[in-house]
């Protein structure tokens, strides 16, 4: 049969072409063809759409298969609530902490000297009672602190983690946070030897802290991390493994990790040991998911798998039409443009930054681009709910604004163009941002915004967060989004961002007018000169355009009904689980 | 009889034998006789056919500039209302202060509803200023904003701000305003911030505006003379629609088309002809050399595609600001043309042995005149069908590229990274995503159609296949 098909049709070819109605005679080839060409396409079309069908009742099945025997989101009965993460932490040494991930984590399984209350006060941790003065601290530690193997946490656990994240040879990125104590600058310089820091046990239960000059937050920074206490002969004795895995960390706060499987879940259960009991009233926190997709983690909340889930713009509106009872919460940070103030760069030259500046609009950013409630328009790198002298510190000190004002930037830009002898287009400015959704949407507003109002290019280099951060140190961008969140309460997280000797100042800053206030700010013990210091500081960022300021971050989420208690704060672990309980039945 | 059969006659001429009776059809007349029976290659061809011209005349006819931000329209779906009122630039409010109400320190339970929620200016998509009455012993209020009616479960919506300043009575919301109807519900906190249960609520219908600056700046008025306070006027047509940033979508799915289709058409191009050449020499050469050119192309298949665009975009140092197509063009020719190479070759060596070649050769015909004469006609099919398979992987290849941020830079669109900013809001404004997603899969559809109609069209054993 096969063979003799083509004999038949070329015959038939023939003839037609021989009729010298070619057409006429495709035209009528084509009407069987063409009723066959589309009896064959619906059948197609019938049999996609069946095994499209077939294939999402099969995944359904699949989702619903792996989702049984997995408890509800929050379970009276067992005290159990279950909550996705957004990434691992790398690891939980509180010496080598650097991001929030890991803080929240060790917010709950450790507890420094302070801790903040449920609002956001400074209250009691490991000591019970403290003095401290001008120049000096003490510490007294309560008696029923224990670890998590049952043994006392005594002052000689405090010098040792301190002298140890000071330590030129643990190369913590936060060391300067224990820069206030007496030889601390020094030793992590590696100028004078660990053992002379100026924190001293006077006993086991007795700290003593000599401070190199007035630090009036001092108290403060006792509730960060960094501060934290660490068991000597457990740390040495995990060669290098201390924080890497669930067993290789003593805890002393009120919860303990009882299971960490790298990439997939990290649990959390109440720590038998921890002083304070009755403050505890859940049983066990399950960070069962971890992934970065917000939409993963909504669809987990939908489902009842989790019991908070983050809200963005996209995602607002489908909340509300499901009726769901929505929270606001002001994490505390602030996002920026952060200019390359190395001399090589384009961005040195302050007109050129100024137009920029003046062409900027964090309102419509805000109101337009990113959409979501509590996020507020940046106007100034100290954010409005630091405290002041008295009141709020925005208040007693507005932050200087401008209007957008095109045609002046406009003017700015030519004489920049005069002053850096650039005739014709300008060479295209380098925007490094990060790589998640929220960050891609802002870097291609502002990259319009430019080229529209200024006729600008920008390139935009999207990179991973590590990889951002490297490129910041190298100095490899003109232009960043960069963003800070507080480590203490106090203006000073943010005042000394861009003195020059600040390992956080990625654009090279220097400006000794600014560097002399942020001395002010870090010394003074009155609180008015402080905050005289921290204006003078936004002043000159404002008129220099060192940054400039984006927004006030803010975010929404959902959170299941019956669970209550959880503490959302600015500075300090957020969000905060210890004194959560679960309404309803039980408990 | 023998005899009588021997003596024949010398034949007379007979011209009409000579004259063809049919036109005659070259093989592409045929091929393409047989292309036009076949509707579903031809509509294809007419679907590529006007992909073309979207591209190239399309921009010519839509001026408008993909990478131009309409504010006002974010996420616009197609044929939305756009008509917009002009009013005077916003400028900040003060609010309403008033004296504290007397009161003793009440407990959230206890505290009233604040009264006479009303709005303090006319409600539009610049701001909603709402202003109500003290509530006796509240430290702050709570402005929630709902979409839907908050009764009958009290789901007061999106909890937009505290209001803590003393005296305060009064909140201006300018969070993402849409010309829509909003309930927004203000209730009481107590001294210790907690929330009280009762709320006033407003329902708010806002009115899309426009300030005279920005009319002007969008090209939707002449000059400012013409924006008169209170005039209405069209803001931009969209008619697709605009995407996360209201930039317009028919047009970033022109000017994505361009990378799409370039990528689709040059890159086969290239590849094919460098696995034709490749082909024919090993296939016409034969021997060894033919075994060491065919074992070089398997090489080549094992090398891993995305491997070696990420080493191309180190080599080029391509950054994260710079167009990717340039390593993606490079990967794509110097990693795909074995496929080609093969079925040429496998031809060549099937022609090289035909009987026609073996009586050209015997007439003392040359190696260009083999090539020429029968080796490239007869391999034609093939490679046209190599070619017209190959456009369609190639465009999947890129929108795949894109989708996941190795293909074009921003602002720069391509399907696939349009797909990749869809994908984001596919609950909320499905139309972003379908529409690139629509394009890419006519496209990739046509481009096979079409190859399957020319395989059927050229090849000469598939002949009056199209007739059953």
């Amino acid at each position: 049969m096969k063979a003799f098909r083509p004999v038949r049709a070329w015959r038939a070819g023939r003839a037609s072409v021989g009729d010298g109605a070619v057409t006429a005679a495709a035209g009528q080839g084509a009407a069987p063809l063409h009723q066959s060409a589309s009896r064959d396409l619906l059948l197609l079309a019938a049999a996609g759409v069946a095994g499209l069908l077939l294939l999402m009742w099969a995944l359904a099945w699949v989702t619903e298969a792996s989702g049984t025997g997995s408890a509800d989101a929050v379970d009276a009965t067992t005290g159990t609530i279950t909550l996705a993460l957004s990434t691992e932490p790398p690891q939980l040494d509180s010496t080598r902490l650097t991001d929030l991930v890991s803080g929240r984590i060790l917010g709950h399984v450790m507890e420094g000297l302070l801790r903040y209350d449920e609002n956001n006060r400074i209250a009691p941790g490991v000591a019970s009672r403290w003095e401290i003065g001008l120049t000096e601290a003490t510490f007294h530690l309560r008696e029923d602190a224990r670890w998590s193997d049952g043994s006392p946490v005594t002052a000689h656990d405090f010098v040792y983690a301190w002298r140890t994240v000071l330590d030129p040879a643990t190369a913590s990125e936060y060391a300067f946070i224990l820069h206030p104590i007496e030889n601390g600058a020094a030793i992590n310089r590696g100028e004078a030897p660990r053992e002379e820091l100026g924190a001293t046990a006077l006993d086991d239960r007795t700290l003593h802290v000599r401070l190199q000059h007035p630090t009036p937050h001092f108290e403060k920074l006792m509730a960060f991390a960094t501060y934290n206490p660490i068991k000597e002969a457990f740390r040495e004795g995990r060669q290098g493994r201390y924080g890497a895995d669930a067993e290789d960390l003593l805890y002393n706060g009120p919860f303990v990790i009882s299971s960490w499987v790298h990439g997939a879940s990290l649990r959390m259960e109440r720590n038998p040991h921890y002083w304070d009991q009755d403050r505890i009233h859940l049983n066990a926190i399950d960070y069962a998911y971890i992934t970065t997709d917000v939409n993963a983690v909504l669809n987990l909340y939908k489902d009842g798998k989790v019991a908070i889930a983050g809200l963005n713009a996209e995602t607002l509106e489908d909340a509300l039409q499901r009726r769901w009872q929505l929270k606001r919460f002001v994490d505390g940070s602030v996002f920026f443009i952060e200019f390359n103030h190395r001399p090589e760069r384009l961005t040195a030259n302050l007109n050129l930054r100024r137009a920029i500046q003046l062409v900027t609009d964090p309102a419509e950013l805000v109101y337009k681009v990113i959409k979501l409630p509590g996020t507020l328009p940046g106007e100034s790198i100290f954010p409005v709910w630091l405290k002041g002298v008295h009141g709020a510190f925005r208040q007693e000190y507005p932050a200087p604004t401008h209007p957008v004002d095109i045609e002046l930037a406009r003017e700015h830009l030519a004489r920049a163009a005069t002053e850096l002898d650039i005739a014709g287009a300008w060479p295209p400015l380098v925007f490094l941002s990060g790589d998640n959704p929220a960050a891609n949407k802002q870097a291609e507003y502002f990259q319009e915004v430019y080229r529209a109002r200024l006729g600008l290019e920008v390139k935009i280099d999207r990179q991973i967060f590590k990889q951002r951060l490297a490129k910041m140190t190298a100095g490899d961008f003109d232009m960043v989004l960069a963003g800070w969140g507080p480590d203490y309460e106090d203006p000073l997280t943010f005042g000394d961002l861009f003195a020059s000797w600040n390992e956080n100042n990625r654009g090279r800053y220097v400006n000794p007018a600014l560097d002399s206030w942020v001395e002010v700010a870090q010394t003074s013990p009155a609180p008015r000169d402080r905050m005289e210091a921290f204006a003078e500081i936004q002043r000159i960022i404002h008129e220099d355009a060192v940054v400039l300021p984006n927004y006030e971050s803010g975010s929404v989420y959902a959170q299941h009904p019956r669970l209550q208690g959880v503490v959302r704060r600015a500075v300090g672990t957020d969000p905060d689980f210890t004194q959560a309980y679960i309404t309803g039945t039980g408990d | 009889m023998a005899a009588a059969a021997l003596s024949f006659e010398r034949a007379v001429a007979q011209p009409e034998a000579e004259v063809l009776a049919r036109p005659s059809l070259s093989y592409w007349q045929d091929a393409w006789r047989r292309l036009q029976a076949n509707r579903r290659a031809l509509v294809s061809l007419y679907i590529v056919l006007a992909l073309l011209a979207f591209t190239v005349v399309g921009p010519l006819l839509w001026r408008v500039d993909p990478s131009a931000q309409d504010l006002d329209q974010i996420s616009a779906p197609p044929g939305a209302d756009r008509s917009a009122e002009i009013v005077a630039p916003h400028v900040p409010w003060a609010g309403v202060t008033m004296p504290l109400a007397e009161g003793n320190r009440l407990a959230a339970e206890q505290l009233t509803a604040p009264a006479e929620l009303a709005l303090a200016d006319p409600a539009n998509t610049q701001a909603v200023r709402l202003q109500w009455q003290p509530v006796p012993g509240a430290s702050g209020y709570r402005v929630h904003r709902n979409i839907l009616h908050p009764a009958p479960d009290d789901a007061l919506g999106l909890p937009l701000a505290d209001v803590l300043q003393p005296g305060r009575v009064s909140f201006e919301d300018r969070l993402d305003i849409q010309p829509r109807t909003y309930y927004y519900s203000v209730s009481a906190l107590d001294q210790d911030g907690d929330v009280a249960p009762a709320y006033a609520t407003l329902q708010v219908v806002a009115k899309r505006v426009i300030t005279g600056a920005e009319a002007v700046q969008r090209g939707l008025v002449e000059t400012m003379e013409d924006a008169a306070l209170g005039q209405r006027v069209r803001l931009r047509l969209h008619p697709f629609g605009t995407d996360y940033l209201g930039r317009d979508l028919l047009a970033r799915l022109m000017h994505g088309a361009r990378v799409s289709l370039f990528i689709g058409i040059v890159a086969p191009l290239v590849y094919v002809f460098v696995g034709v050449l490749y082909g024919s020499i090993a296939g016409f050469a034969g021997g060894r050399a033919d075994q060491v050119l065919m074992r070089f192309a398997d090489f080549v298949v094992a090398l891993p595609f995305l491997l070696f665009m990420i080493l191309f975009r180190i080599l080029f140092r391509i950054e994260g600001g710079d167009d990717g197509i340039a390593p993606m063009m490079l990967a794509m020719v110097l990693l795909s043309w074995p496929a080609a190479a093969r079925l040429v070759r496998g031809q060549i060596l099937q022609i090289r042995e035909e009987g026609y070649v073996g009586a050209a050769r015997l007439l003392g015909a040359k190696t260009n005149y083999l090539v020429g004469r029968h080796m490239i006609p007869n391999t034609m099919g093939v490679i046209l069908v190599t070619l017209t398979f190959a456009a369609p992987a190639a465009i999947f290849t890129e929108a795949f590229l894109s989708f996941i941020g190795m293909g074009v830079a921003p602002p720069t669109p391509s399907w696939g990274s349009m797909c990749n900013e869809g994908i984001k809001t596919m609950l909320t404004h499905p139309h972003e995503l379908i529409f690139p997603a629509v394009f890419i899969s006519i496209t990739v559809l046509a481009f096979n159609l079409l190859g399957d109609g020319l395989r059927d069209a050229l090849d000469a054993r598939m002949r009056g296949r199209g007739g059953e």
